[in-house]
């Protein structure tokens, strides 16, 4: 063939790659986008979650009780100083607290900013916290120790958190105590229960004590006939050698000893726990707060035990005297 | 005149005429199938993201709906219904809820125009075109689907409600599958 006369196939063929390299690069770019996006949410959503993860952590660490004064005055319980409104918050992320707009004095509601990090990834969140609108732990039984519980020993318990009024509502938890639920299944499985354990924060059965003491009047436990609601509060242990019965809030500061047979309509708190000795019987239609001694248990039953969840006696209680509250998200906002 | 000069016969450029009709076909066929992927993948990943950001949109709005700092008692959900949902918030604090800002997101759902949109305050804002299918959802706090009647939800039924979910496709011209999308928000307000 002459010089110069080879056809067009090279020139072709060059066109072709040229065409399928471009497309190719094209394609290329468009994937590289999608995973650099994909990348981006990722992290986004691990910080979210990071954020939605802190902030319940924080919020379910805020102490029980009536107002966030505490809170606000820091780690050192000073008010005034460089650490007020820092909460304790988890690895990888802050948080800190200062009254809502317009809460009164001490606050009931707080705003908090939480601050959370993961890898390349920042969110801030603003939320709102307040208390819960029912009084105390969603629990029948709410412990300050569950470490020392101590088996039933031939007693029985049953405690069912079920709503009387809506059977469809979620039921209270058997017990709530700080410390590992697991101590809490294996004590429950010895029982009658609805309801799983919870952890929870402990009672402030100091302050309980104090503004029970404070509030306290006339009326209390009766032997015969209808109790009517009242502020019951014993100074130091209660023993019961004959049936009893009583509503409202009886506050023990001590031991509360059952031997015969007591029925509540309300809240019992007993600082040094509860015993109720064999053939005796312990009938709660509300709530049972109970402290222990260090390391004994906050309840001793070779008798029966049973509690009930009666939203109306609690209310009552509640009533008579402000009962303590733990900390509720009222409302969030992403700050970015 | 030699052999080497004669030049091509007829037969021969017939031959190479069709081998390039041949050839530029294939190479057409497959420029042409190269830019149909690029579009196509253009076109997915478009309305994936598109669908992906109106339900970062809508999480984002329903996660802060009651935000009510005074107490004043902010209805987080202001009208419920199939296709549209009004969220109310007092963000700034001032114990009021400002209907012409950002403290009043709207979102509709209208799919006889195929669009999903977010209206803040009365400013309208299309999310998403293309909209086959866009349906708002409202469950109690069992995690229960609460029935929707033609008006909405009515307000005790909206108290009931404690997550909101959104299902969003997106089927635009040329895309076989439409780009699917679900999610369900928790409101973060207490019950």
């Amino acid at each position: 063939m002459r010089q110069g006369a080879r056809g067009s196939a090279l020139p072709s063929a060059l066109a072709a790659v040229a065409l399928t390299a471009a497309l190719a690069a094209a394609l290329a770019d468009v994937a590289r986008t999608e995973l650099l996006l994909a990348r981006a949410r990722r992290t986004a959503a691990q910080a979210l979650a990071a954020a939605d993860a802190c902030l319940a952590r924080v919020v379910a660490g805020l102490p029980v009780g009536w107002d966030f004064g505490a809170a606000l005055r820091g780690p050192d319980g000073v008010a005034g100083t460089a650490d007020d409104g820092v909460l304790a918050a988890p690895a990888g992320c802050t948080a800190t607290a200062r009254p809502a707009a317009g809460a009164a004095t001490p606050p009931t509601r707080l705003e908090l900013t939480i601050d959370a990090q993961v890898a390349s990834g920042r969110r801030r969140l603003r939320a709102l916290v307040g208390r819960t609108r029912e009084p105390g732990a969603p629990a029948l039984l709410w412990l300050a120790d569950a470490a020392a519980l101590a088996p039933l020993g031939g007693g029985t318990i049953a405690l069912d958190g079920r709503d009387p009024r809506d059977p469809a509502v979620r039921p209270w938890a058997a017990v709530a105590a700080p410390g590992d639920p697991a101590v809490l299944d294996a004590w429950l499985a010895a029982g009658t229960a609805v309801g799983p354990p919870i952890v929870a924060e402990p009672p402030p059965l100091a302050a309980i004590v104090a503004r029970a003491a404070a509030a306290a009047g006339p009326g209390g436990l009766v032997g015969t006939g209808t109790p009517q609601p009242a502020i019951t509060f014993v100074a130091g242990d209660l023993a019961l050698a004959a049936p009893a019965a009583g509503a409202g809030v009886l506050v023990v500061d001590g031991a509360l000893d059952v031997a015969a047979a007591l029925d509540f309509s309300g809240v019992v708190v007993a600082t040094r726990g509860l015993r109720v000795v064999a053939g005796a019987r312990v009938t709660v239609a509300g709530a049972m707060w109970l402290g222990a001694p260090p390391g004994a248990s906050p309840l001793l039953a070779t008798g029966q035990v049973a509690v009930a969840r009666d939203p109306g006696a609690l209310a009552t209680a509640d009533a008579l005297l402000a009962l303590p509250r733990p900390a509720a998200l009222l409302g969030l906002q992403d700050l970015g | 005149m030699s052999a080497a000069e004669r030049g091509a016969g007829l037969v021969e450029l017939l031959v190479a005429a069709v081998l390039a009709v041949v050839v530029l076909g294939m190479l057409t066929a497959a420029v042409a199938g190269g830019a149909r992927l690029l579009t196509t993948a253009g076109r997915r990943g478009e309305a994936e993201d598109t669908a992906q950001l109106a339900l970062e949109a809508l999480l984002f709005d329903v996660r802060r709906a009651g935000y009510d700092p005074r107490g004043v008692g902010v209805e987080p959900l202001a009208a419920a219904q199939a296709s549209r949902l009004v969220l109310r918030a007092d963000l700034d604090g001032d114990g009021t809820v400002d209907a012409t800002s950002e403290e009043t997101i709207t979102w509709v759902c209208n799919l006889a125009a195929r669009r999903l949109s977010r209206l803040v305050g009365r400013q309208s804002l299309p999310l998403a075109d293309d909209a086959s299918t866009c349906a708002l959802g409202y469950l109690d706090a069992a995690g229960t689907p609460l029935a929707i009647p033609p008006g909405g939800l009515a307000a005790a039924e909206r108290a009931r409600v404690r997550s909101v979910t959104l299902t969003l496709a997106l089927s635009p011209q040329g895309l076989a599958r439409p780009a699917t999308r679900s999610i369900r928000v928790a409101l973060r307000t207490a019950p």
